[in-house]
């Protein structure tokens, strides 16, 4: 067990077989027909980040190809290269050359494919078609709306869904059993709550906790991760909004300077209360949109204290306003 | 209503010179369907008969004086299809040039310069050139392949067809040479039959509601049905509805239930995740809530929606000039709660609209590239930047085009569109084209016609140097001999005239 506690989790836990994929049983169920019949029709997997886009493509190339899977797989990240001298040179050499070691055809994985510049999605249109005898292809994207119609008019879409509290739940598990780590129900809760339905941001927090020790609680992860506890978000938020000026600066400061919480990742967490917490229509607007300009402002590289601080104050008056 | 009688099929296998043949035969199991079902024939196409009745007509009149056609239209239409079944219905031989390809001047003119200008003189064997994807051209790695499109189709002496989903996105002067095919998209009603054939050729069983759900969710696209029913039946023995929930074309309609979401009386929670679900940027959704904004009823709601609308919008210009995704969030948010806030949950009671400036878009897109390329050919002739053009010339050149429209239409060599741009008045802007038209007519004619007389001047040189062993040594070759009887004559002709 110690000799790989080097090893990312996310890349030791992926799933190797289609089966082993949690959250995405219509999908898999699919494409475990597809590898029945031996038939594969072009592919177009979108949805947000961890999800199972790429372990669903590399699983079903290992499963068509067996042993030789390597050889007749090649994945490629289309934000990395997104010109249309890619489609033209890489892609279509590797789509043109007869599939090895008696495979019917081959896999070109393209990742995040709405990266690419429409001039090369439009070259890339016609190699799918072109090389259809040799070479399928799996696009991924998070949205399939960047993706030009002659394209989607070739695939099949597959659209993987934001992973739900039981799949998180299950994978968390399993992990924590074959790490043979203690892992409490509110750790869980917790982690459940960071990831927001990404599973390699789930494993990630996990991993991270597992450091600190083999028994793992809800204030590890919530540290390890550098979140505050939904607790203490509607603490800040409660206070802003009864008037307290003080008492959520002093809350604010805690969060900020004591648990070492970056500022965007306090915005994103305020940002996911407004949404869900009862209020005025108007005040949540309101509310929201302070939040967009103190988080635009920090792009722009304003000092984030004083943002922040302004962004409280800001709360506080909006709140004022819409009691009266 | 549609119907597949078996010899169809059967005059598929039969034609032996077709891959597709080879293909059925070699590897049935992996070839994917709308590969398979291709319509190998025009009669085998489904829909758009005008466009196809309009190919036939101009394929069995085609001589070396007409025009190229533009096939364009939405994906899955059948244009592409249509361009090889016309070649292989008339027997004549394709070259085709796509996007994938390199498609620099020199490739271009390499591939179809010389496909296009050699031919047999008997005209036996004709070349159709199939430019696909014409419409992508833009960007520096294609750079020269507009003009080389435009001088293969100027030297061409074979049929010549472009393909392009955007008409517009060619440039204007390789539009104005060209005839003009429209492609539609498809009615479910004749997608569903197609998808029934094949259903049966593949041994299938299936529902017709599951069927008429996908030629419905197809949106027209025939490519896309195909697809859709081939990643559903893989494994499958039978299809019913249950089996469609996901293998299908992105469905838009989603954007419906968002909207009258956003009017109606729906939680923010379940609001923003619904603009999730439909998968749209938030451009697109600020659009869709714009053109519903009409329907309240009240102005200071109007006036409190269009405030939300607008500080989305700024978060959407932050977004990209930032190139922070995360601001995206607010941009979104602010649309939809803030309209829905400003409607007050009172529901939506007329038909939500779809974005206004969709219908427009068309045209937009049409005037911006007229303004891009007369700009373009203006800018090159004065050899000045397009925005000094712009700036500092267009008004004065304005009143010049006005005072002499022929001069300068034939000077900035401007297609109908450009000179419309200066002239407001299309009956003026034809008659000049009409009467440029006219003069080109003229000066090819009579290009055609010394090209012709050197030729013969030069044959008849020739034949004048050696006489004897022509007729001697190379007895076997009908084809070449075949004009001769007229030779004399005509040179003697054409002597004649030069004295």
């Amino acid at each position: 067990m110690m000799d790989d506690s080097h090893t990312i989790w996310i890349e030791k836990y992926r799933p190797q077989k289609l089966a082993d994929i949690v959250g995405q049983n219509e999908i898999i169920e699919r494409l475990e027909s597809y590898v029945k019949s031996g038939n594969l029709p072009h592919l177009l997997f979108t949805g947000s980040a961890g999800v199972g886009k790429t372990t669903a493509a590399v699983a079903l190339a290992r499963e068509f190809f067996g042993e030789s899977w390597h050889m007749n797989f090649r994945e490629l990240n289309a934000s990395d290269e997104r010109g249309i001298d890619v489609v033209r040179n890489q892609i279509k050499q590797f789509a043109r050359t007869s599939p090895l070691e008696g495979a019917t055809f081959k896999i070109l994985f393209l990742d995040e494919a709405d990266a690419l510049t429409p001039d090369a999605q439009a070259a890339l249109r016609r190699t799918m078609e072109s090389y259809a005898q040799t070479c399928r292809f799996i696009l991924s994207c998070n949205y399939s709306s960047k993706i030009i119609d002659p394209i989607q008019s070739r695939c099949a879409i597959y659209r993987f869904r934001a992973l739900g509290r039981d799949a998180v739940k299950e994978e968390i598990h399993r992990i924590a059993t074959q790490e043979s780590l203690t892992i409490q129900e509110d750790a869980i809760d917790a982690i459940i709550y960071i990831a927001q339905g990404d599973m390699r941001k789930a494993i990630n927090a996990l991993q991270g906790a597992a450091i600190i020790s083999r028994e793992i609680d809800e204030k590890m992860v919530y540290a390890i991760t550098a979140t505050a506890r939904p607790d203490e978000i509607d603490e800040l938020l409660d206070l802003s909004l009864k008037g307290d000026f003080e008492g959520a600066e002093a809350v604010l400061q805690k969060l900020l300077q004591e648990r070492g919480i970056a500022p965007n990742e306090l915005i994103t967490q305020c940002y996911r209360v407004l949404v869900r917490r009862p209020l005025d229509q108007g005040l949540r607007v309101a509310l929201i949109d302070q939040l967009g300009v103190t988080d635009f402002r920090l792009s722009e590289g304003a000092n984030s204290e004083i943002q922040m601080e302004a962004l409280i104050a800001g709360f506080v008056m909006l709140s004022r306003k819409y009691s009266s | 209503m549609y119907h597949y009688n078996t010899n169809i099929m059967i005059l598929v296998m039969n034609s032996a010179s077709s891959d597709i043949i080879y293909l059925i035969y070699g590897q049935s199991v992996d070839m994917d369907w709308v590969e398979k079902y291709r319509p190998l024939h025009l009669e085998d196409v489904v829909g758009n008969g005008p466009a196809i009745r309009q190919m036939l007509d101009w394929a069995s009149a085609w001589n070396k004086e007409s025009r190229p056609l533009i096939l364009y239209g939405k994906p899955g239409t059948g244009k592409t299809s249509s361009a090889y079944a016309l070649a292989r219905d008339m027997a004549w031989e394709v070259v085709e040039l796509n996007a994938s390809d390199q498609r620099t001047k020199a490739v271009i003119e390499r591939v179809a310069g010389t496909s296009s200008t050699t031919g047999s003189l008997t005209g036996a064997k004709r070349k159709l050139i199939i430019l696909d994807e014409a419409d992508n051209l833009q960007g520096n790695a294609d750079r020269g392949g507009a003009r080389a499109i435009l001088d293969v189709i100027k030297k061409s002496r074979q049929p010549i067809i472009l393909i392009a989903n955007e008409l517009y996105d060619l440039p204007a002067e390789i539009r104005s040479r060209c005839d003009l095919v429209q492609f539609r998209a498809l009615q479910a009603r004749s997608v569903a039959p197609r998808l029934k054939y094949i259903c049966s050729a593949e041994k299938r069983s299936c529902s017709d509601i599951a069927l008429r759900d996908i030629a419905e969710e197809a949106h027209g696209d025939m490519r896309a049905a195909v697809n859709m029913l081939y990643a559903t039946a893989i494994g499958r023995d039978q299809i019913v509805e249950d089996s469609l929930s996901t293998s299908r074309k992105d469905s838009r309609s989603s954007i419906f239930d968002l909207i009258s979401g956003i009017f109606g009386r729906t939680d923010s929670e379940k609001l923003l995740r619904m603009s999730y679900e439909v998968d749209e940027t938030p451009e697109t959704l600020a659009q869709w809530i714009e053109a519903n904004v009409t329907h309240l009823k009240d102005i200071s709601q109007v006036t409190r929606a269009y405030d939300s609308l607008s500080r989305a919008d700024e978060y959407l210009g932050y977004t990209y000039r930032q190139q922070y995704h995360t601001l995206w969030r607010y941009a979104t948010a602010l649309m939809i709660l803030g309209v829905s806030d400003a409607a007050g949950s009172e529901g939506i009671h007329a038909r939500i609209s779809s974005p206004e400036r969709w219908k427009r878009m068309g045209t937009y897109r049409k005037q911006k590239n007229v303004r891009i390329n007369t700009l373009h050919s203006i800018a090159e002739r004065l050899h000045m930047s397009q925005g000094t053009v712009k700036e500092g010339y267009l008004s004065q050149l304005g009143i010049l085009i006005e005072k002499d429209p022929l001069g300068y239409a034939k000077e900035f060599s401007l297609d109908a569109d450009g000179l419309n741009m200066f002239l407001h008045d299309k009956a003026k802007t034809q008659g000049v084209m009409k009467t440029i038209a006219a003069e080109e007519k003229a000066r090819e004619k009579e290009r055609d016609l010394l090209d012709k007389e050197a030729e013969k001047k030069r044959k008849s040189a020739e034949r004048k140097k050696e006489p004897a062993p022509v007729q001697s040594t190379l007895p076997p070759e009908p084809a070449e001999q075949e004009p001769a009887p007229d030779e004399p004559k005509k040179t003697q002709k054409t002597l004649f005239d030069g004295f």
